[in-house]
């Protein structure tokens, strides 16, 4: 379970960032009173464009980030106070944190298994299970560095899983894999959710927000503005599709920053 | 297993892992050492020998007698072997004053190696010389201190070489002789200088000096080869914020880097000291003698107490290097401006470390003990002179491990500001 309560983020902008950002002002509301709550047994489909906030936000739940304003609570444990915690208790995977090129998939999936106090029987099965399931028994051996793209990711997937986590935090999975890999992703994250597990993924795709989410969040310029199942956002706004409704409420709400 | 353990683990199987990293980092060094003090001694050594066989051109004008004898007796000409060593030509005045400029020009591009030019009335002046004021004889050397051969030439001729007397000693003395008689007469006492010294420091004067600069450098180098990577390379490659999303403290993760860089710093370092131990000697053998690093560490022995501390000191300098590189590295953007902040740090530890090369004096304030670095390079220098005090000793430990957990805690603090790691 994620309870986000009036999560604000605000960066302070140095003045070379502000001239990047062509702005006069030293701060940038990254995330702007978000509220929402992503429960055990569903995926919640977070989407938004290009800085909308969504990695902001995935970011402050995994505790990386402070909340500048309000308040974030993972399996009841608050990620300010309790940040170990938090962290043995989700999976989050995002694309600009990466495993050690200099291992291979099968020490990192230790490494990380023994970080997280597991016994080395626990990581053992663990690892029969994940690499079987994501295919990896075939290059667990070689670096990290030496696999391709769609290798790296189901090495981070599994890796991120090693500790049986009960809440899944997935930052756009599925970018820039094939069509095969994606699939084998995506069904994996239905198959956490069936187990019970609390998964929230972001993603820019809204046919894969659509086929993959029971529920969804829309961020716009760092405010939620919709939340909902797939049918009560498309009745709310009565557009035929989630790309629709998507880009009906962002003619309503782009804008406004 | 703790989690400062297991990152400790994964940091040296990074390196121990890669045969490449090995070679690179414990070995390479080693072979490039030896062999860099081997071609030094070996150039040396070629240059002294070439220098040694060389027949050198020397113009002597208005020779008389006793100077032709003095060459004869102090084998300037010739050595013992009836081998040519110097070719000399006699002038007369005539003959020298016809090609003055010429051979002046000879000695400046190094075709001819010296003129010995005797005042034209050197015997009427040596003869008629009664009282003092009288005029005395000139003697002009002409040499070209640019020039080896040249410089070589004319210290042989005025102080001899090896067993052989100087030519310009012999030919005074003969002189002297001449007019005084009995050269008893000129020794007014007898001098005999009774050195007292402790042996042991004066066999390791030339190791002292060198020797915590020597450490220094080397543990600064070593910690720099593997802490900019640990620390700003796995921020830029985005691994190390995979190991902030565990769940351990910063300060494992701080603690598990640091002490892993320490080993690998320390071997690394400990690498270039035995390297040099053995390249010194080589650098002898084949440069002779005369080399200028001919004594190498021959003259430092240590006993157990010494050796520890020699160790502690050490062990507080890689701690020390590590968390400042470390603390640095891990502000940086990248490995690039990583690389620009520590590069004036450098500097000032090598400073630090030359400060006491040519320090001497037991009389170092306890305060100064006290001074990161520093502190360490004077400590080192009484370790090797036998002159290190307890309370000296506790002093350059503690102001360095203090600056180091500062720093440590630093490096920790570092992993929880979002600034600093997410640029945020």
């Amino acid at each position: 379970m994620i309870q986000i309560n009036g999560l604000t983020k605000i960066y302070k902008l140095n003045a070379k960032k502000m001239a990047e950002l062509k702005t006069k002002k030293n701060t940038k509301i990254a995330v702007d009173n978000l509220s929402l709550e992503a429960r055990p047994g569903e995926i919640f489909g977070l989407l938004g464009p290009n800085g909308a906030g969504k990695t902001t936000t995935l970011r402050t739940v995994a505790t990386l980030l402070k909340p500048t304003k309000g308040d974030i609570k993972v399996c009841g444990f608050d990620t300010q106070k309790e940040g170990q915690k938090v962290r043995d208790s989700i999976a989050f995977l995002t694309n600009e944190i990466k495993l050690d090129p200099n291992f291979s998939a099968d020490y990192m999936f230790k490494f990380f298994g023994r970080l997280h106090g597991m016994s080395e029987e626990q990581i053992v099965a663990r690892q029969e299970e994940l690499f079987n399931v994501f295919g990896i028994n075939d290059f667990k051996n070689k670096k990290i560095e030496e696999l391709s793209t769609g290798m790296k990711q189901k090495a981070a997937i599994a890796v991120s899983l090693v500790h049986d986590p009960k809440v899944v935090i997935f930052d756009e999975p599925t970018s820039g894999l094939d069509i095969v890999t994606a699939r084998s992703v995506t069904d994996y994250l239905k198959y956490l959710r069936d187990q019970g597990k609390t998964v929230i993924v972001s993603t820019h795709i809204m046919s894969e927000a659509e086929k993959l989410s029971d529920r969804i969040g829309v961020i716009i310029g760092g405010k939620k503005v919709e939340e909902g199942t797939l049918s009560e956002i498309l009745e709310k706004n009565e557009a035929e599709d989630l790309e629709d409704a998507f880009f009906k409420l962002y003619s309503k709400y782009g804008t406004e920053k | 297993m703790s989690g400062m353990s297991i990152i400790l683990k994964k940091e040296l199987k990074r390196v121990f892992g890669d045969k490449k990293l090995v070679f690179s980092m414990f070995i390479l060094p080693a072979i490039i050492m030896i062999a860099l003090y081997g071609l030094m001694g070996f150039a040396i050594g070629a240059m002294n020998s070439d220098i040694e066989e060389h027949v050198n051109k020397v113009y002597i004008v208005n020779a008389d007698a006793r100077l032709k004898n003095a060459i004869q007796a102090s084998g300037f000409e010739k050595n013992e072997n009836g081998e040519t060593v110097n070719d000399i030509t006699y002038m007369t005045e005539a003959e020298y004053r016809a090609d003055e400029q010429k051979l002046s020009d000879e000695i400046l591009n190094g075709d001819s190696q010296m003129i010995v030019y005797l005042d034209p009335e050197f015997e009427k002046k040596f003869t008629s010389y009664k009282n003092a004021g009288d005029a005395i004889p000139q003697l002009i050397i002409s040499y070209n201190t640019t020039e080896n051969y040249s410089q070589n030439t004319y210290s042989v001729f005025a102080a001899g070489s090896g067993i052989n007397p100087g030519v310009l000693d012999t030919y005074r003395t003969m002189l002297l002789q001449e007019r005084v008689g009995n050269l008893d007469l000129l020794n007014v006492f007898d001098l005999q200088q009774n050195i007292i010294e402790k042996e042991e420091k004066a066999k390791s004067q030339f190791i002292s000096m060198m020797l915590p600069y020597m450490i220094i450098i080397m543990l600064f180098a070593g910690a720099m080869s593997v802490g900019v990577d640990a620390m700003a390379g796995e921020k830029e490659r985005g691994t190390l914020a995979s190991m902030l999303l565990s769940p351990i403290k910063r300060t494992s993760i701080a603690g598990g880097k640091v002490v892993a860089m320490m080993i690998l710093s320390g071997l690394s370092a400990i690498v270039y000291v035995a390297s040099m131990m053995i390249a010194m000697p080589v650098m002898s053998a084949l440069g002779g003698e005369n080399s200028p690093m001919g004594q190498g560490f021959g003259g430092l022995s240590l006993d157990l107490v010494q050796g520890l501390q020699l160790g502690a000191i050490m062990l507080a300098l890689v701690f020390l290097f590590v968390a400042v590189i470390s603390f640095l590295a891990i502000r940086a953007k990248d490995t690039k401006a990583a690389a620009s902040l520590i590069s004036p740090v450098y500097i000032v530890v090598m400073v630090a470390g030359m400060l006491t090369m040519f320090m001497s004096g037991k009389n170092v304030p306890i305060s100064r003990y006290f001074i990161p670095v520093y502190g360490n390079a004077v400590a080192i220098k009484d370790i090797c002179n036998n002159e290190l005090v307890g309370t000296n000793f506790l002093a350059s430990l503690a102001g360095t491990v203090i600056i180091a957990v500062a720093l440590t805690i630093g490096i920790a603090r570092s992993f929880d500001d979002e600034k600093i790691m997410f640029n945020a």
